[in-house]
């Protein structure tokens, strides 16, 4: 068993190719941000050098946020025209979900926060079960500030990962007991994903390429003010 | 404040001088006046101010131009667009982090753009046909700090009109 899984949710292009029982190979490229020069190409090296070829793969696994949007629709684009073009079956994954699994060897509350830009981050919170670790909330769109008002009520140990924790760090000192993930942490492993799209693939928990749809969170229903500006 | 320009080419020409003392990788400038006022031509001018070398077009087909600059600059026009929510499909929140920012018609998208901006709108006299009054009011903290350096800035543009 074969699985091609990636996470472009973030600045970052991760890429991993994992078996029944172990994780083959992994790219993570961060910088610069060019996720649609470097998906494809890091798919290919990873399979060259692993000696994969496409028609070998059981199954595509792939992030599909909450995230940045220019990252997202390349990587949920590119696996549901692999999996339909393979005809191999697709798994889709939230990427909070990675960076939470990562450390759920932890007893603290673990929130995983992504950076949404414009002082804005993508955040959820776990709990460490066994085997790994248990959504207790919506993933959710907030101002760092009001994240770090909701954790200080909840007056718990908290563990912080993510760009969007790092970033806004002095937002958070004032919470009591917080800790930070380091920076090897900062974006969603695609090796995690490996790991939780396996899973699902035992359990046949795939998704029809249509029926993924990434997780924005940035919604607007309003309309551009033309009345007034005469267009 | 309020300047004046009284040719397309001084109206570049404030544009070049904001960009090249005064406008900084995050910022977001509005751009807002009708068809022929002036738009496009001042964002020639910020370009420049920029160092961006290439030529700067109209961005209202493509809806988003980036181009590399001593500051990278993104040109963005709404024009085409009818939803707010088609601007975040376009990334557009992604754009302003590290970069001058540039949004044409920006008026209509008030709502999702950050509060924090410099809105200039220019607006065309009836009666003088290459005279354009310009207003330019500065929004949110990053632009408290430089307010007087804004203000030094636009004296040279602040010309009594010709007629």
């Amino acid at each position: 068993m074969l699985l091609l899984c990636f996470d472009t949710a973030t600045p970052q292009v991760g890429v991993a190719l994992g078996s029944d029982d172990e994780i083959l190979g992994r790219i993570q490229l961060a910088r610069p941000q060019h996720h649609a020069e470097h998906l494809a190409p890091a798919i290919h090296y990873l399979c060259e050098k692993l000696d994969v070829t496409l028609d070998q793969l059981s199954a595509i696994g792939v992030g599909i946020g909450p995230g940045l949007f220019t990252g997202l629709r390349v990587g949920v684009t590119t696996a549901k025209v692999m999996a339909q073009a393979l005809r191999i079956p697709l798994i889709a994954v939230p990427s909070l979900d990675l960076l939470a699994f990562e450390v759920r060897y932890t007893d603290r509350l673990v929130v995983p926060v992504l950076d949404a830009r414009r002082g804005e981050v993508f955040y959820s919170t776990y709990r460490q079960v066994p085997g790994g670790v248990q959504r207790l909330s919506d993933y959710e769109i907030a101002t760092a500030d009001d994240l770090a008002g909701e954790l200080s009520a909840k007056g718990e140990e908290v563990l912080l990962l993510g760009d969007g924790a790092l970033r806004y760090r002095e937002r958070f000192y004032d919470l009591d007991r917080m800790e930070f993930g380091p920076q090897s942490l900062c974006y969603p492993s695609p090796s995690a994903l490996v790991e939780l799209a396996r899973a699902k693939f035992f359990r046949e928990d795939f998704c029809q390429p249509r029926q993924v749809h990434p997780l924005y969170l940035r919604l607007s229903d309003a309309e551009l003010n033309w009345a007034r500006l005469g267009r | 404040m309020k300047v004046l320009t009284r040719s397309v080419e001084e109206t570049r020409a404030l544009g070049q001088r904001l960009g090249e003392t005064l406008l900084r990788p995050g910022d977001l400038v509005v751009l807002s006046g009708p068809l022929g006022s002036g738009k496009t031509a001042f964002a020639q001018g910020v370009a420049r101010g920029l160092g961006v070398t290439g030529p700067v077009v109209s961005p209202t087909f493509t809806i988003v131009r980036e181009y590399e600059g001593r500051v990278p600059l993104a040109h963005v026009d709404v024009y085409r667009l009818d939803r707010l929510q088609e601007l975040h499909d376009l990334g557009f929140d992604e754009l302003l982090d590290d970069r001058v920012t540039l949004v044409e018609w920006g008026d209509a998208a008030g709502p999702v753009l950050p509060a924090d901006r410099l809105e200039v709108r220019l607006e065309m006299p009836a009666d003088e046909e290459d005279e354009r009054d310009i207003r330019i009011a500065a929004h949110g903290e990053s632009w408290q700090a430089r307010a007087r350096h804004l203000g030094e800035l636009l004296v040279p543009f602040k010309g009594e009109p010709a007629r």
